[in-house]
């Protein structure tokens, strides 16, 4: 098994939802980078607000989602950062159109 | 600090609280259950939701000392089943209150919005209800206040959750309205009119939710994310009634059947269908196992209304036999809802296909 490019570390990421959404955390917009260098995948990710208690449980999914694709034993960072704050404007479109934003 | 036995002490709030609720409704039950019969509502609202709402935020922190919140309002719930001087136990309510009340301002001071600030205000009422329990006001007396505590910290979070929807700044100057018009009203909350404007802002603050929340779009997916839904938008039907009870029998007369009504609508109907739809997301979060979805999470849920319902039948009819029959069948449905989440931990998550190995 070969390191994922970034795409397919996206494409994993996608697999995690937030419940209460029914959307994926990349499609939220939550997830703010992606690198992956020789021997390890470093993600930075965001909950919607610091008062988010599923903060912890969403991070251990998309370490294991990644975990899935990488060879085993890669180590896997996913940082919980709050720079920039999240805002609605980050969601994808397709997240905008199911909430009903004008297109 | 350890979570699982903050958790714990939670739920020897909700069963004993529950165990008083019935025996106030003439039901025989264990001498630790009658002997709490006048502490029902505390045992419910600090004991309980206090507990879970004040570990919830401690985790979504991470601070070692917003863990004192759910573990002080935990050991006021053991003095007060202890027998300890209604002070004792209440002063330690309102010390879970106040730490919730910082780990609050904390999540207020990193992020500056309206629904942080709404989560403050929540907070705040929980402290100041339990600090006019401890100063010896009745218990009926300090229900608006405990009523608004958990209104608004679920009013703040919903708000959060609605920025997802198209944005609107109208929207937003109603929510800061009556936001304003029930957290203003609550030091009146004992005069005859300050109660009715105080109910008022519920009613529109239930018909501001079921504009804004996302549930109603949310309802269209599938699996946990419509069951969440559905708790919200037949939640805010309980919210909305209740309030119109209040605003029906002016006002929260103690020992009425409207007092029951209203009172069970919301802090039952409304509070208790958020919790059941959101245990699935938050239990996993705190106590970090799955509780993985199934469609039989709706059956507690249905005797959750239709025993409420009941319940108001009774109120309306003044036929006592029917209300205390509801108040069992409330019971069983918290019952219900408890071993249908324990079930669905037991069983585990679904296996998955295994990748294969490359």
């Amino acid at each position: 098994m070969n390191m994922p490019d970034e795409s397919a570390v996206r494409d994993a990421l996608c697999t995690v939802d937030d419940p209460e959404a029914g959307m994926s955390i990349v499609a939220l917009g939550l997830v703010y980078n992606i690198a992956v260098t020789d021997d390890a995948v470093n993600v930075d990710m965001t909950m919607t607000t610091p008062a988010c208690p599923v903060a912890d449980s969403l991070v251990e999914q998309s370490k294991a989602a990644i975990a899935a694709i990488s060879p085993p034993g890669t180590p896997v960072n996913v940082n919980l950062v709050w720079e920039p704050i999240w805002n609605p404007s980050m969601m994808s479109g397709v997240a905008k159109e199911f909430f009903g934003w004008p297109g | 600090m350890q979570r699982v036995p903050l958790l714990m002490l939670g739920f020897v709030a909700l069963f004993i609280g529950a165990g008083a609720g019935l025996a106030r409704l003439a039901w025989p039950m264990p001498a630790v259950a009658a002997g709490a019969a006048a502490l029902h509502g505390p045992l419910m609202v600090c004991g309980f939701f206090g507990v879970v709402i004040a570990l919830e935020r401690a985790v979504a922190l991470a601070r070692w000392w917003a863990y004192l919140g759910p573990f002080a309002a935990g050991l006021g719930t053991v003095l007060a089943l202890a027998g300890a001087p209604q002070l004792a136990a209440a002063g330690l309510y309102v010390l879970g209150g106040l730490v919730l009340l910082a780990a609050s301002l904390d999540v207020f001071r990193r992020q500056r919005a309206l629904f942080t600030f709404t989560l403050v205000l929540g907070a705040l009422a929980w402290v100041l209800g339990a600090a006019l329990w401890a100063a010896g006001w009745p218990v009926h007396r300090v229900v608006p206040w405990w009523m608004a505590f958990l209104v608004l910290t679920i009013a703040g979070e919903r708000l959060e959750l609605s920025r997802f929807m198209p944005p609107s700044p109208a929207a937003t100057r109603v929510f800061a309205a009556l936001l304003a018009l029930i957290v203003l009203s609550l030091p009146l909350a004992h005069t005859a009119w300050g109660i009715l404007v105080f109910a008022a802002g519920l009613l529109a603050l239930a018909l501001w939710l079921v504009k804004q929340d996302i549930a109603r779009r949310t309802v269209r997916a599938k699996g946990l994310t419509r069951f969440v839904a559905v708790c919200l938008l037949s939640g805010y039907f309980w919210l909305a009634l209740g309030a119109s009870v209040m605003l029906g029998a002016q006002g929260l007369h103690p020992g009425s059947a409207a007092y029951d009504a209203a009172l069970h609508a919301i802090m039952l109907g409304f509070v208790f269908a958020m919790v059941f739809g959101h245990a699935p997301i938050i239990f996993p979060a705190v106590l970090r196992v799955p509780v993985p979805y199934h469609a039989w999470f709706y059956g507690p849920l249905a005797l959750l209304h239709g025993s409420l319902l009941v319940r108001l039948a009774g109120d309306v009819s003044g036929n006592f036999a029917l209300t205390r029959l509801g108040g069992a069948l409330n019971a069983l449905a918290l019952l219900a809802f408890i071993l249908s989440t324990v079930t669905a931990v037991l069983m585990g998550t679904p296996a998955l296909p295994k990748a294969s190995k490359t």
